[in-house]
């Protein structure tokens, strides 16, 4: 601790970074024991919660089909007592032959297997046919053999995995820690408002270490940490949180002193409110996942293996479409060829647009930024319809002209091409209309001196218009690139990968991996691999542009 | 500058302009193509994709359009989707309001820093931020709530939004507030008297961004919305796109609909849209 301390003084943000990562580290591996333990009961508890809701209503067969409405099948079955109840399972077709209730399951009964089958699938997506008899195995564990419990305990999966208490626990953890960094960097008397803020940070990772050194199974703090909490119970939470904020914020102030600061704090704060809940501590959970290793609802801690995993590419060779470097290379071409076009055209079309003496330019530029207007999935269904090989326009033009149809998405080369067309459509209007802004800015004295000085067309546009243009448009070509290096719903919806994933950029992959495959620890690694690429891009690019600017601005 | 300056300067020989014309004339037809495409397709009774060459309407039907309407929830999800942009808008846009102000007008501790964690926000994957969100909102318990949607939108269109606006105060001059200040007018009140009215263009662009956003967002609508009277219009479009058929009338009559209110705004916004994003992107 005092190292981090020494670390503080010297520099400003290192600090809580430091201890963010750390926070991240000692509790994940701290709460992951802990979260393995804890799991199946929470399941159970979140199973046998919703059987007591539905019991608990005036009128069950009622609420069954308002639960059925909202996604969940509903299917009543009688326990030993006599009393109705029902199972949830989401999505899930699957009904209970009421003549095997109550009775112990069977591994070599096909209708058990089937049973078990669709249990496992309801807790986190199994493939049904990798199941055998070690279903049998993995009910018993967790104290379900029995038909009726099944059916309760087969309650929604997805919610029993996001509610495991350890997210909870480890968000608390990390709140903890960033407040401790700032205590210590802005608290007004430097002594106990850091020790407060490093006693709540420190406390929500040792409670978990104290359960399981004390073999206190967890049940208190599991019953607690699996329930939703209400508004009501996250009031007290909010009010013991408040006033270390407070002093960070009052530290913060203090030594800024003057009153502007203090005007300045006011005005930012509501957006840095909303940006930290809704950006900030989503980022610190992502950051969390990428060293987690995620399997049915289950979460280990494997350090750097999901890093490892991407950077040696699972030992696939490069011209493998599932390899890292394969789609980096393909995610690299699709946002300079993106780029490249939008600026082109959208540079050409300004240029020609900026005449005044054409008629109706006004016109010509309300209908080219239609595509602007059109929201982006639209406009990427439509493309792939257009490409399709059957009855695609495209396929339909090049009959006409006597060419063989090409099935779009059968090679690379024309899949991409795909790709780009409908992309192009959709970007170069941004473009155009941010050149046609800039364009307005240039003097036009400087137009005006040249033509005295004999210059003609294009050597007014190398010498004038270019380098004038260059800081204005640099800022929007920069982020124009993060935005379509991130482009998602292009990719996905136009060629969807075709063929064999070869057309995947980086995010697809990643979002392939998280929601195809469940595997969301792999997934906030490759993600987070896409994040630092941009940042380095991005401070490259700083400086290119900050250069820019003290030539030309 | 005035006309004749300009005439000077670019030069137009009358034969070149028709060239030009030509170009644009074909240039804004293959990009009205796919437009003019959905709007045909919408107007015909049948659910498969056009085939012909020809992008005008062949037929006029209002089928789809009655069925779309008749589908169960619609009204609802179309309340949904306009409640959600309209608010996203309204929180957006006075958020980003005043952090740019603050951004433009105050040195403090943290500004530097301030801007570049906006920057970099927009570089995090959305696949990084999804599963995290969920499990946030789920905590609040604001999944299947318009107002999760709304808090989520407003929150990440902050830091482009603000980038724009920034940059747009920064052009305005400080003497005007100067002098109010003179005249004893309180800091609010020249932010409120001042900055805002003269920043209408650069607000009504941001308002734009947060509004198409919202309307427009699919992935994240998708993934909170499990509830179909929860659903947004995009979420609604897509399920009229199948793995093996899609029916092409459908999404077309549904297309149309969606994008006529983001159309609307956008032309009737659109003198603005150049001003207001060079002022963003010259400053930035």
């Amino acid at each position: 601790m005092s190292e981090i301390q020494q670390t503080e003084q010297r520099s400003g943000l290192i600090a809580p970074c430091i201890a963010m990562v750390l926070a991240l580290i000692a509790g994940g591996a701290a709460l992951q024991g802990y979260a393995d333990h804890r799991y199946a009961s929470v399941a159970e508890y979140q199973a046998t919660k919703l059987a007591q809701d539905i019991t608990a209503q005036a009128n069950p067969s009622q609420f069954a089909q308002e639960s059925e409405k909202q996604g969940f099948l509903v299917r009543m079955i009688e326990d030993q007592k006599g009393q109705s109840k029902y199972s949830f399972l989401r999505k899930l077709k699957y009904q209970v032959d009421p003549e095997r209730q109550g009775k112990a399951l069977d591994p070599n009964d096909d209708r058990d297997k089937a049973s078990a089958d669709a249990f496992l699938a309801a807790l986190g997506g199994a493939k049904v046919s990798d199941v055998t008899d070690s279903k049998g195995h993995l009910l018993a564990k967790r104290g379900m053999h029995r038909i009726d419990d099944l059916h309760v305990a087969a309650a929604d999966a997805k919610v029993i995995a996001y509610q495991a208490p350890w997210f909870k626990l480890l968000g608390f953890a990390i709140l903890g820690f960033v407040l401790w960094g700032l205590c210590v960097k802005f608290g007004p008397r430097k002594r106990w408002p850091p020790l407060l803020g490093f006693l709540l940070g420190g406390a929500a990772i040792l409670t978990p270490v104290a359960m399981e050194l004390f073999g206190l199974d967890g049940r208190i703090l599991g019953d607690w940490a699996s329930k939703v909490p209400t508004s009501g119970e996250l009031i007290p939470v909010a009010a013991a949180l408040l006033p270390i904020v407070g002093f960070g914020v009052y530290g913060m102030i203090r030594r800024g002193v003057a009153s502007p600061n203090r005007l300045a704090f006011t005005y930012i704060t509501p957006a840095m409110l909303g940006m930290a809940l809704l950006i900030l501590v989503p980022f610190a959970i992502g950051v969390g996942l990428a060293f987690m290793h995620h399997d049915h609802g289950h979460y280990t801690f494997v350090g750097l293996r999901n890093f490892i995993d991407i950077i040696s590419s699972d030992g696939t060779s490069i011209t493998d479409p599932l390899n890292f470097y394969f789609t980096l290379g393909v995610t690299i071409l699709w946002t300079l060829t993106n780029v490249f076009l939008h600026v082109a055209i959208g540079l050409a079309l300004a240029l020609i647009l900026k005449n005044p003496t054409l008629r109706f330019k006004g016109v010509y530029r309300v209908l080219l930024i239609v595509p602007w207007a059109v929201p982006s999935y639209i406009t990427a269904l439509v493309w792939k319809g257009m490409f399709n090989k059957q009855y695609g326009l495209i396929n339909n033009i090049l009959e006409t002209l006597g060419i063989e149809p090409i099935a779009w998405f059968g090679q690379f080369w024309t899949s991409f091409s795909a790709n780009l067309t409908t992309n192009t459509w959709l970007g170069f209007p941004f473009m155009m209309v941010v050149a046609l802004g800039a364009l307005q800015s240039i003097p036009t004295d400087l137009y005006e001196a040249a033509e005295v000085d004999g210059a003609n067309q294009w050597q007014q546009f190398k010498k004038i218009t270019l380098p004038l243009l260059m800081p204005a448009l640099l800022p929007s070509v920069i982020l124009g690139s993060i935005w379509t290096f991130n482009m998602f719903n292009i990719i996905y919806l136009v060629s969807g990968g075709q063929p064999n994933g070869a057309t995947d950029i980086l995010i697809v992959e990643a979002y392939r991996y998280a929601f195809e495959q469940n595997r969301y620890g792999y997934a906030a690694a490759y993600s987070m691999l896409i994040f630092f690429i941009l940042w380095g891009y991005s401070k490259v690019t700083e400086r290119v542009s900050k250069a820019a600017e003290s030539v030309y601005g | 500058m005035s006309q004749q300056q300009e005439e000077q300067v670019c030069d137009p020989k009358g034969s070149r302009h028709i060239g030009t014309h030509i170009f644009l004339i074909l240039f804004t037809i293959v990009t009205l193509f796919p437009v003019l495409w959905v709007i045909k397709m919408a107007f015909r009774d049948n659910q498969t994709f056009a085939t012909d060459l020809n992008p005008l309407p062949t037929e006029f039907s209002l089928q789809n359009f009655i069925d779309i309407f008749n589908a169960p929830y619609f009204g609802q999800q179309l309340f949904n989707s306009f409640v959600i942009s309209l608010s996203t808008t309204i929180v957006g846009v006075f958020l980003a309001c005043t952090a740019a102000y603050a951004f433009s007008r105050f040195r403090f501790p943290g500004r530097q820093a301030g801007l570049n964690a906006f920057l970099v926000t927009q570089m995090f994957p959305g696949t990084m931020m999804m599963i995290p969100l969920y499990l946030v909102l789920d905590t609040l318990g604001l999944l299947d709530q318009t107002l999760g949607l709304i808090f989520v939108y407003s929150t990440t269109s902050i830091p482009f939004c603000v980038f724009m606006l920034k940059g747009y105060f920064d052009t305005i001059p400080k003497d005007l507030e100067e002098s109010a200040l003179m005249d004893g007018a309180s800091q609010f009140t020249i932010f409120w008297r001042i900055i805002m009215p003269l920043s209408r263009p650069a607000i009504a662009v941001t308002a734009l961004f947060s509004f198409m956003t919202a309307w427009n967002e699919y992935v994240l609508a998708a993934t909170f919305m499990s509830k179909e009277s929860a659903y947004t219009l995009p979420v609604r479009l897509q399920s009229y796109v199948g793995n093996y058929t899609t029916e092409w009338g459908h999404f077309a009559a549904g297309a149309l609909l969606v994008s006529i209110p983001v159309m609307i705004l956008f032309f009737a916004l659109q003198k603005h849209l150049v001003g207001g994003l060079t002022a963003g992107a010259v400053k930035g």
